[in-house]
C-alpha cells in the first residue's frame, strides 16, 4: 500500500488544505466580491452602470493605454526571452553562455519599486541614458528627450520581467531532450530554425504561462507608473490610487479595477487552459 | 550546519530591530502631517526634539500622509473609521491639514474647538484662521503657516518672465515643452497653476473667490478648461510638486509653478541652483495654510494643546516656520517680523515684495468650484 | 539517451560550418553582451551614484560633490529608515511564519494525498497569480478600515500572506513531490507513524525547498509596496514605502540609498539560490 493511497481517507487532506483555502478565500475571493458589488452599487443600493460610464468618460485614454503598455511589452518580453534563452541552450561559446547566464538574472531580484525609482532618474532628459547617448555621438545633444513617458513604463517593465520569464523559459528548454537538438543539427538545420521549429513548439507550453504570469502581474503594478509618469496618458492603477485616496470614491475605482480584471481574464483563461491540460497529462 | 546559524542569527537581529522599532513607554504625542516630507521633517527634526527637551518624559513622533488633498483625505479616513468604531481615545493627537479635509473634519465633528484653550489663539489674525473655502471652522484651527504658489524660472533662458497668463500662453507656443507643471494629480502646485488659470480665463474670478456657488458655472469653467488643454500641447507634465523643481534644476523645463517655500529650502539644501528666480504672475496664483487640529477624541488633549501653543509662538514661528522652513508666519506677521533680523525676513520677500503678493497672493476657489475645477480638468483637458 | 541538464545547458556540439568567420562572429556576441551588460547594470549603476552624490546640477554628467551626508542622515537615529526597516523586516518575519504554517501542510496534502478535487483545489491557488492584485488590496484596506485593522502590522502581515501563500504552496508542493515515495515507505515498514515518517524523514528531504520558499516570501514582503500602500498607510512604513515617499519628494539620494538597503537580502539570495532550488524541485513547480 503507497503513501499515496493510504492516506485516502479525504477528510484529513482536506483538513491540511483547508486553512490555505479559507486564506484565499476570505482575503481574495472576497474582496473581489466586494470590488464588484461596489461597482455596481448606486448610491440609494440599488444596481447601476453609472460608474462604469463615469470611468469610461474620465478614464478612456488611460485604459487604452494601459491595454497597449502591457500588451507591448509582453511582446518585447516574449522576444527578449526566446532570444536569451534560445542563446542559453543553442550556444557554442561556452564563455559566452556563462557570461549570459550570470548577467541576465540581475533584474529578476530587484523589486518593481526599485525598478521605478532607478527608472526615473536612469531615463530623464538628462538621466544617464541620454547622456551615454550623447556622449557616444549616437544622438544630438538637442535631440535628447525624456523617456518618462508611456515607453519609460514599458522600459521598466520589459527590464523587470524578461529575466522571469527567460528563467521559466530556458529551465524548460533545458529539460528537453537532446536527441531532438542533436537530431536537428546533424542534418544541418542552423541554429535559429532548431530553435523556431525544434525547441520552441515543445516550450510554448511554459512560454504561455510565463508571458501570461508577465502580463496580468503587469496590469496591476502601481509603483512604476507612479514613479515614471502618473500624468495621463497613464495606467489605470494611478487612477484608482487617485480615485481613492483623492476622492474616496471607491464605486469609479472599483469599476476601473473590474474593467481591467476582465483584460485579465482573458489573458488568465490562455493560463488555465493550458494548467488542465498540463495536470490532465499527468493523469 | 552555519546556514542555519547564519539563518538563527538574522532572525534574532531582525526580531531586535523589530523591537527597537516599537515606541518607548511614557507618553508619546502622535502628530500626524499631511503635506510633502518637509512637513514630517519640520515635527521630527525641529519641533519634535525642542518640544521634548521642554518636556521630559514626552515623545512626539511625526507621521506623514503625503501631499495634496489625498493626504489630508487619509488622515479624515482615520479618524472617520475611529469615530465610527466608536473607540474612546483616537491614536491621532494632532494633525495637520489642507483646508478642505479641515472643512469635511469640522462638518463631521471630529474635530476639537481649541482655539480658546490656547495662547497663541489670539495671535492670528487672518481670515484663513475663521475660513476654510467657504466653510466656517472657526475656533477648530490655527494656521501653521500660509504658503504661496508662484513661478520659479532660470532667468538665463526666461530673459523677461510672463506677467499674466496670456503672456504665459503666448511664451509657451514660442518655446515649446520648457514651461512644466504637474497635473492634478502630483501635488497641490499643479492644481493651484489649473485653478489660477481657470480664475484668470473664465470671467468669473471673485465668484470662485467668494461665492456664492452656482453650478451653472460649469460651462465658464470648461470653457478655461478647453484653452488649458490646448496650453497642454506646449508644456511638459512633471511628475509632483518636487519634480517640477527638479526638472527646473537639472535644465529639463526653464518655468514652472512651484511652492515658494519648497522652492528657498531646495536652495538651501544645494538642490536647487542658486540663480533661479520667482515671479508671481497676475491676476494671481492661490496661496494656502495649513491648519494645526485636534481630534475630538484625541487621547493625549492637554498635551496636544501644549504642543500646538508652542509650535504658534512667536519664536518658533520665527525661527521654525520662517527661518528655518521659509514659509509664511501663520500667526499675525507683525509678532513674527519682531523676532527676526531684518535680513532673515527680507528673505522670504526677494523676489515678491509684499506688494506683490497682497496683490497677486489669492486663496484657493471655494470647495465645490475646487472639485468641479479638478474634475473638469479630469473631463476636459485627460481626455 | 536523454540528459536533463541543469538551465544554462553545455554548449551543443559544433554544427556545419557558418556564414561568417569565427572571430567576426565572437565580436558580434561580445557587442551584444556589452550592450545587455549596460542596459542591466546601467540603471544600478545610476543608482549608485545618486547614492553617494552630494550636490548634482544641471549639466555635469557625474555629480559635483560626492560624498555620505545622505547616508548620515538616512541612518541618524531620529531618521525614520532605521524604524522602517525594521517594520519591514518584522512583517516579513510574520509573513513567512504564517505562510510556511498554512503552507506547509497544504504543500503535503497536495503532493502525497490523494484528494478528489486536487486538481481544482490547485487551480485555486494559481488564481491570486492570474487575477490583477489591485482590487483585491485596494478592497481589503477598506475592509480592514470597517474592523480596525487598517494600519496595523497585522493588517499588513495578512495581506503580504495571502500574497505570498500562492508561491509558498507552489514551492511546497513541489518539494514534497519531488522527494522519492520509496523512502517515506521505507519508513513507514519498519513501523514508523505517519507523524514520525513525516517529521524525520520528509520534512529534512523537503527542507531545501521550503527554505527556498520561506527566502521567495520574505523576500516578496519585504519588496511589496501596492498592498502596504493601500492598507498599511499611514503608521506602517515599510521600507519600500519610504523611499516611494522620497522619490516622490525629490530627494533622490534618500530614495536611492534606502533603494540599496532593500536589495541587499534580494541580491544576497540571488547569489545562493542555486544551492536551495535544485533543477528538480524547479521543474516540479505547478504540477
Amino acid at each position: 500500500m503507497n503513501a499515496r493511497e493510504e492516506a485516502g481517507a479525504g477528510w484529513r487532506g482536506y483538513a491540511l488544505v483547508a486553512p490555505a483555502l479559507a486564506v484565499i478565500a476570505l482575503f481574495f475571493v472576497l474582496p473581489l466580491g466586494l470590488s464588484a458589488v461596489l461597482a455596481f452599487r448606486a448610491k440609494d443600493g440599488g444596481l447601476t452602470l453609472e460608474h462604469f460610464a463615469k470611468s469610461w468618460e474620465l478614464y478612456q485614454t488611460d485604459l487604452t493605454f494601459t491595454i497597449g503598455i502591457v500588451l507591448l511589452s509582453t511582446v518585447l518580453i516574449g522576444m527578449v526571452a526566446i532570444l536569451v534563452a534560445g542563446y542559453l541552450t543553442l550556444g557554442e561559446n561556452p564563455r559566452a553562455v556563462a557570461i549570459l547566464r550570470w548577467l541576465y538574472r540581475w533584474p529578476l531580484f530587484i523589486p518593481f519599486i526599485v525598478t521605478g525609482q532607478i527608472m526615473r532618474t536612469f531615463l530623464a532628459k538628462n538621466g544617464m541614458l541620454n547622456h551615454v547617448l550623447v556622449g557616444s555621438g549616437l544622438i544630438d545633444p538637442l535631440a535628447a528627450q525624456s523617456v518618462l513617458d508611456w515607453r519609460g513604463i514599458v522600459i521598466a517593465f520589459v527590464w523587470k520581467q524578461a529575466p522571469f520569464v527567460t528563467l521559466l523559459l530556458a529551465g524548460a528548454m533545458a529539460s528537453l531532450e537532446t536527441q531532438h537538438i542533436e537530431a536537428g543539427r546533424n542534418l544541418g538545420a542552423p541554429r535559429w530554425r532548431v530553435l523556431v521549429d525544434i525547441v520552441l513548439p515543445q516550450v510554448r507550453g511554459t512560454l504561455l504561462v510565463g508571458l501570461v504570469l508577465s502580463f496580468v502581474t503587469m496590469l496591476s503594478v502601481l509603483s512604476v507608473p507612479l514613479m515614471i509618469n502618473p500624468n495621463s496618458p497613464t495606467m489605470i492603477t494611478v487612477d484608482v490610487a487617485y480615485r481613492i485616496n483623492t476622492h474616496g470614491d471607491y464605486a469609479v475605482a472599483n469599476a476601473l479595477c473590474l474593467m481591467s480584471l476582465v483584460v485579465a481574464a482573458i489573458g488568465a483563461w490562455f493560463y488555465l487552459r493550458q494548467s488542465t491540460r498540463a495536470l490532465a497529462r499527468q493523469r | 550546519m552555519k546556514i542555519r546559524q547564519l539563518l538563527v542569527a538574522a532572525a534574532v537581529a531582525a526580531v531586535a530591530a523589530g523591537t527597537a522599532a516599537l515606541p518607548a513607554s511614557g507618553q508619546t504625542l502622535n502628530v500626524i502631517t499631511a503635506g510633502d516630507q518637509n512637513m514630517v521633517d519640520y515635527v521630527n527634526n525641529y519641533l519634535g526634539p525642542k518640544f521634548e527637551a521642554m518636556n521630559p518624559g514626552v515623545k512626539v513622533k511625526a507621521v506623514g500622509t503625503g501631499p495634496g488633498d489625498s493626504g489630508s483625505q487619509k488622515i479624515y479616513e482615520k479618524l472617520s473609521a475611529q469615530q465610527k468604531a466608536g473607540t474612546a481615545a483616537w491614536d491621532v493627537d494632532v494633525a495637520v491639514v489642507h483646508q478642505r479635509g479641515a472643512a469635511t473634519m469640522v462638518n463631521e465633528k471630529l474635530l476639537m474647538a481649541y482655539r480658546d484653550d490656547v495662547a497663541a489663539g489670539k495671535l492670528v489674525s487672518r481670515d484663513s484662521a475663521k475660513n476654510a473655502l467657504g466653510a466656517n471652522v472657526d475656533g477648530y484651527v490655527l494656521p501653521m503657516f500660509h504658503s504661496q504658489i508662484a513661478f520659479a524660472y532660470n532667468p538665463d533662458v526666461v530673459k523677461n518672465p510672463p506677467k499674466t497668463f496670456a503672456e504665459l500662453a503666448e511664451w509657451a507656443k514660442k518655446n515649446p515643452k520648457q514651461f512644466g507643471y504637474n497635473g492634478v494629480k502630483g501635488g497641490m502646485s499643479g492644481v493651484g497653476f489649473v485653478t489660477a488659470w481657470v480664475s484668470a480665463n473664465s470671467g468669473i474670478a471673485d465668484k470662485l473667490e467668494n461665492g456664492p456657488y452656482d453650478p451653472a458655472s460649469k460651462a465658464a469653467i470648461d470653457k478655461s478648461l478647453a484653452s488649458l488643454k490646448d496650453f497642454n500641447q506646449y508644456v511638459v507634465m512633471t511628475p509632483g510638486n518636487a519634480g517640477t523643481l527638479d526638472m527646473l534644476n537639472r535644465g529639463e523645463i526653464a518655468m514652472g509653478p512651484v511652492w515658494v517655500d519648497m522652492f528657498y529650502t531646495w536652495q538651501a539644501d544645494g538642490k536647487l541652483n542658486p540663480k533661479i528666480k520667482l515671479s508671481l504672475p497676475s491676476p494671481g496664483m492661490p496661496g494656502q495654510p495649513m491648519y494645526y487640529v485636534i481630534p475630538t477624541k484625541a487621547a493625549n488633549a492637554a498635551i496636544a494643546k501644549k504642543f500646538i501653543d508652542f509650535a504658534e509662538s512667536p519664536e518658533v514661528q520665527a525661527d521654525g516656520i520662517v527661518k528655518q522652513f521659509n514659509w509664511y508666519p501663520g500667526i499675525d506677521p507683525k509678532f513674527v517680523q519682531a523676532k527676526l533680523s531684518p535680513a532673515d525676513w527680507n528673505k522670504l520677500f526677494t523676489d515678491i515684495s509684499p506688494a506683490d503678493l497682497s496683490k497677486n497672493g489669492r486663496p484657493f476657489p471655494l470647495s465645490q468650484y475646487f472639485t468641479d475645477i479638478v474634475e473638469g480638468y479630469e473631463r476636459v483637458v485627460l481626455k | 539517451m536523454s540528459a536533463t541538464h541543469a538551465a544554462g545547458a553545455a554548449p551543443m556540439g559544433a554544427s556545419a560550418s557558418p556564414a561568417l568567420p569565427r572571430w567576426s562572429r565572437v565580436l558580434a556576441v561580445g557587442v551584444l553582451l556589452a550592450l545587455l551588460a549596460f542596459a542591466i547594470f546601467g540603471p544600478l549603476a545610476n543608482l549608485f551614484l545618486w547614492a553617494f552624490a552630494e550636490k548634482w546640477y544641471f549639466p555635469n554628467k557625474l555629480p559635483q560633490e560626492f560624498g555620505l551626508k545622505f547616508w548620515e542622515q538616512v541612518f541618524a537615529p531620529r531618521g525614520n529608515a532605521i524604524a522602517s526597516l525594521g517594520t519591514s523586516i518584522w512583517i516579513a518575519l510574520l509573513t513567512v511564519v504564517f505562510s510556511l504554517a498554512v503552507a506547509v501542510p497544504a504543500g503535503y496534502a497536495l503532493a502525497r494525498l490523494r484528494l478528489r478535487w486536487r486538481s481544482l483545489i490547485l487551480l485555486a491557488f494559481l488564481l491570486p497569480q492570474a487575477v490583477p492584485n489591485l482590487p483585491v488590496y485596494v478592497n481589503i484596506a477598506r475592509v480592514f478600515y470597517e474592523i480596525g485593522l487598517a494600519g496595523t502590522v497585522t493588517g499588513v502581515v495578512l495581506v503580504h500572506a495571502s500574497h505570498g501563500l500562492v508561491l509558498a504552496v507552489w514551492i511546497a508542493s513541489a518539494a514534497f513531490a519531488s522527494i522519492d515515495v520509496s523512502l517515506e515507505e521505507a519508513a513507514r515498514n519498519i513501523g514508523a507513524s505517519p507523524w514520525t515518517c513525516f517529521r524525520t524523514v520528509t520534512l529534512p528531504l523537503a527542507a531545501p525547498g521550503l527554505i527556498a520558499s520561506a527566502i521567495f516570501v520574505f523576500l516578496e514582503s519585504l519588496d511589496e509596496f501596492t498592498g502596504t500602500y493601500f492598507v498599511g498607510v499611514p503608521d506602517v512604513t515599510t521600507l519600500p514605502l519610504l523611499m516611494f515617499n522620497a522619490s516622490m519628494g525629490g530627494n533622490y539620494q534618500i530614495a536611492s540609498i534606502t533603494a540599496l538597503l532593500l536589495l541587499v537580502p534580494s541580491i544576497g539570495f540571488m547569489l545562493v539560490v542555486e544551492r536551495f532550488l535544485k533543477a528538480d524541485v524547479l521543474a516540479m513547480v505547478g504540477r
